[in-house]
């Protein structure tokens, strides 16, 4: 039978009308308080749950085909009322913590979430001491929950800063848990490039819970959390690194295996220190910005502060300005910062300074780069000198600790000139060096005398045996004489 | 040059009357046997404590008895006083040959039976020295306040303190406080510089009286040869020239220990780092302290360390009591059981000493 176009409309909405009746008919409780027409059952018609079936008494109990409220209210049927405290998420993880129900729903849903939360930062005890901190409904609301991905919903990814910011900016609340913790997140999240992002609708941005997790968070100090100093790297690297993910985005996605071969990199993952910097040390972490070129010795230098002073007072300073060098990145690189080797100043293959200085071209700075790597190279073979003959004196028995000072010394000078090279003044650098050509000479010098104190010891010890045993061959033979003569 | 000397020797001699001594020492004759060998060692014990005190009196001009000095007192003596390494190295080695030479001493007089009537009391008073001795090491091992001695001490002090009712206030005593502090450290000091060698100097005194009030003991076995066929010697001046030949003999030995294996200094004591590993006592309390360390927790109702130190107390004390208790030779009679216990005593010492070492 063909229909025409109009009518098979007007049956289709029939039908829809008839099935949302026939739900909305079953659950007497929605009926009634519908036709009470409060906040609840208004927020409820539109609720996630209302939609694929769920009941009142999915989550508050009772016996909700009943039109009696006595019957359908009754304690005897499971009616609970309005639940609170850890009631509220006990009764969100009776069907979120089941995965064969679950799967009914929606097959890739997650069901770990309440335990999450259990452990979690916000699992801890509320201060008013009888259920955690948080429940399921502070974030995804109680009548009116929607999907993630549905942009109504406060934890939708454009929501969330909003969503955390409720308690997160509210300084007196906040007092009440985490003092020390600053409630100017948001703030700051908005002049980042993320928060700029978040805030045009763009979804793929990283928000709150992108860094923070969402309901695994723990506190930064917890190793545990993926903002935890030492996992900085891997959680902004989720991203960065992903050039699919990024490929919306016209950066970079190498800044994660560069910083790996990095020394500040190996500092992190190798020696697991938490002096290196990581990710938001450079970057900032809610107001996450790249530095600009001008900035760049000031973030630098918030740690390398006497190479930053350093280096603003040398003549490099107006050089680099001129031309819009990049203050450090222009020597060092920026992700991939290697370890600072001596072979980095001087006039040879693999010295930076050439990449401005020629003999043919800026001359002055090719002749104190090459002053400065000479003098460079001579105090490391004195300290070659000085470590080898120390080492022979040791071998030798000899006492060499007060020698080992001086290799301190030597050390030390070698460690402060990559320091004063930011100077780039030849007279400042000399000084240094001097200061290590003297240690180096003093170390060599009584390395050696206690290398000839060794010899010395040995001869005086021949010595000192050849007179002993001289006397004892004398009284030996005294002893024969007396005892000949005697017995003749 | 002849006439200058005794012109000199006459000067002192109608001073001091000098002659006498000289007479009575060249009338003191001593017996010359298969065994004499083993009466030097008496004299080089007594060597061996002369260059301890010769040493150990040069040391002190610069040592520093105090927890934050002695450790660089000790640096300072061995890198920058002339002949500083030597001294501190000679102190050393002789304090351990010292050690040695006095165990031979003793073991050689209890094998010949030498503390029979009439030299009880030159026996007991060695004895005396002989504890006095290792008192000497043991406190003078934690002078140079290195990681080594200060916990090797610990452990020795925790030893004392395991004995039976005087342990726990002894061990305080000792250590001047609960712990090894730098309170131990000077009163250790103290009795290793004024106490025990004033102690050990009167016993010394007694001692050497002794022998030479009383002369050489004689081998059981020579009583029944008659006097004119025994073979002797003057003591003066054959055996002390014989005495004075060994003695520069053992000074080569020592001079060439102290130079060729010098006394290591190691690493300050620091009283919060852990003990490092392998903590062992000097060499002459090895065969206790691994005996101690092989007893079970618990022997019968007591613990096994307790009933360790019982035992070695006890066997000391019939040690020193010997003369009292062995009757038979003091009637001249032969008395096999001493020998066995001797030779029990000497392989114990040697092998658990030698275990020791191997399970450091």
């Amino acid at each position: 039978m063909k229909l025409i176009p109009g009518f098979k409309l007007i049956i289709s909405v029939l039908t829809l009308i008839l099935v949302q009746y026939s739900y909305a008919s079953e659950d007497q409780c929605f009926n009634c308080h519908r036709d009470l027409e409060d906040n609840p059952s208004k927020l409820f018609v539109e609720d996630v749950h209302y939609k694929v079936g769920l009941s009142c008494s999915s989550c508050h109990g009772g016996n909700s085909n009943s039109d009696d409220m006595e019957l359908a209210m009754n304690k005897s049927a499971g009616f609970i009322g309005v639940p609170s405290l850890n009631k509220i998420s006990e009764a969100c993880s009776k069907c979120h913590s089941d995965a064969v129900f679950m799967k009914k729903y929606n097959k890739n849903i997650l069901t770990g979430q309440f335990e999450k939360l259990k452990t979690s930062v916000h699992g801890k005890l509320s201060v008013n001491g009888r259920g955690m901190m948080l429940q399921c409904t502070t974030c995804h609301n109680a009548h009116g929950i929607k999907k993630v991905t549905d942009s109504r919903s406060p934890v939708y990814p454009t929501n969330v800063p909003a969503t955390c910011n409720k308690c997160h900016g509210d300084a007196s609340f906040m007092q009440s848990y985490n003092p020390s913790l600053s409630v100017d997140q948001l703030t700051k999240y908005r002049t980042s490039v993320h928060g700029i992002l978040n805030a045009k609708g763009n979804t793929k941005t990283a928000e709150c819970a992108s860094c923070h997790g969402s309901h695994d968070i723990f506190s930064a100090k917890d190793v545990r959390s993926k903002v935890y100093k030492l996992n900085i790297p891997n959680t902004c690297s989720q991203c960065h690194s992903n050039k699919d993910y990024m490929k919306d985005f016209p950066i970079p996605t190498d800044q994660f295996e560069k910083y790996q071969k990095s020394v500040h990199g190996v500092a992190v993952f190798e020696k697991q220190d938490l002096s290196a910097p990581v990710c938001n040390d450079c970057h900032g972490n809610h107001a996450a910005t790249p530095p600009g070129i001008e900035s760049i010795s000031k973030v630098c230098g918030s740690c390398h502060a006497l190479n930053a002073e350093l280096f603003s007072a040398s003549p490099h300073k107006k050089a680099f300005d001129e031309k819009k060098y990049p203050e450090c990145e222009t020597c060092h690189g920026n992700h991939e910062i290697l370890i600072a080797k001596d072979k980095l100043i001087g006039v040879e293959e693999g010295a930076i300074c050439l990449k401005c200085h020629a003999e043919d071209k800026n001359q002055k700075g090719y002749r104190v780069a090459k002053i400065m790597r000479s003098q460079i190279d001579s105090l490391m073979s004195l300290d070659i000198v000085a470590k080898n003959l120390i080492f022979q004196a040791e071998q030798k028995g000899m006492d060499v600790e007060e020698i080992k000072f001086k290799l301190r010394e030597i050390h030390q000078a070698r460690l402060e000139t990559r320091t004063i090279v930011h100077s780039f003044n030849e007279a400042k650098f000399k000084e240094v060096t001097d200061k290590g050509f003297k240690a180096s000479e003093m170390a060599i010098t009584e390395a050696k005398a206690s290398i000839d104190e060794f010899y010395f010891r040995r001869y005086g010890l021949v010595v000192a045996l050849a007179l002993i045993t001289f006397l004892i061959v004398i009284i030996f033979l005294y002893i024969r004489k007396i005892e000949k003569t005697k017995s003749v | 040059m002849k006439n200058q000397t005794k012109k000199f020797y006459d000067w002192v001699d109608s001073r001091v009357q000098l002659g006498d001594l000289v007479a009575f020492m060249s009338k003191k004759y001593v017996p010359v046997h298969s065994r004499s060998i083993w009466y030097y060692f008496g004299g080089v014990s007594l060597f061996f404590f002369i260059i301890q005190v010769v040493t150990g009196i040069l040391l002190l001009f610069y040592y520093k008895g105090s927890s934050d000095l002695a450790y660089e007192s000790i640096r300072f003596i061995m890198s920058k006083v002339q002949f500083g390494w030597l001294i501190r190295s000679m102190h050393s080695w002789s304090a351990n040959l010292f050690i040695l030479s006095v165990f031979i001493h003793m073991f050689s007089v209890y094998f010949e039976k030498s503390y029979r009537k009439p030299r009880e009391m030159t026996w007991i008073s060695g004895m005396f020295m002989f504890v006095l001795a290792l008192a000497f090491g043991f406190s003078g091992y934690l002078l140079p306040w290195n990681e080594l001695a200060y916990f090797a001490t610990k452990v020795g002090t925790d030893i004392v303190g395991a004995v039976p009712v005087v342990g726990e206030p002894l061990k305080y005593f000792l250590r001047g406080g609960d712990d090894v502090t730098g309170a131990t450290l000077s009163r250790f000091f103290g009795f290793h510089v004024a106490l025990f060698p004033g102690i050990f100097t009167f016993l010394l005194m007694l001692h050497l009286l002794l022998v030479q009030r009383q002369g050489m003991s004689e081998p059981m076995h020579l009583k029944i040869i008659a006097k004119a066929e025994k073979k002797t010697m003057p003591f003066f001046p054959n055996f002390m020239l014989r005495d004075l030949l060994l003695w520069l003999i053992v000074l080569n030995v020592l001079a060439i220990l102290a130079v060729f294996f010098p006394a290591e200094l190691g690493l300050k004591a620091d009283p919060l780092a852990s003990a490092p590993a392998g903590i062992q006592p000097e060499w002459y309390f090895l065969f206790m302290f691994q005996t101690l360390k092989f007893l079970p927790a618990h022997v019968w109702f007591i613990e096994g360390e307790v009933l360790g130190i019982l035992l070695f107390g006890l066997a000391g004390l019939l040690w020193l009591l010997v003369p009292v208790w062995d009757r038979k030779s003091s009637r001249g009679q032969q008395n096999r059981w001493i020998n066995y216990i001797g030779i029990f005593s000497v392989l114990f010492i040697i092998i658990l000493t030698i275990i020791g070492w191997v399970l450091k």
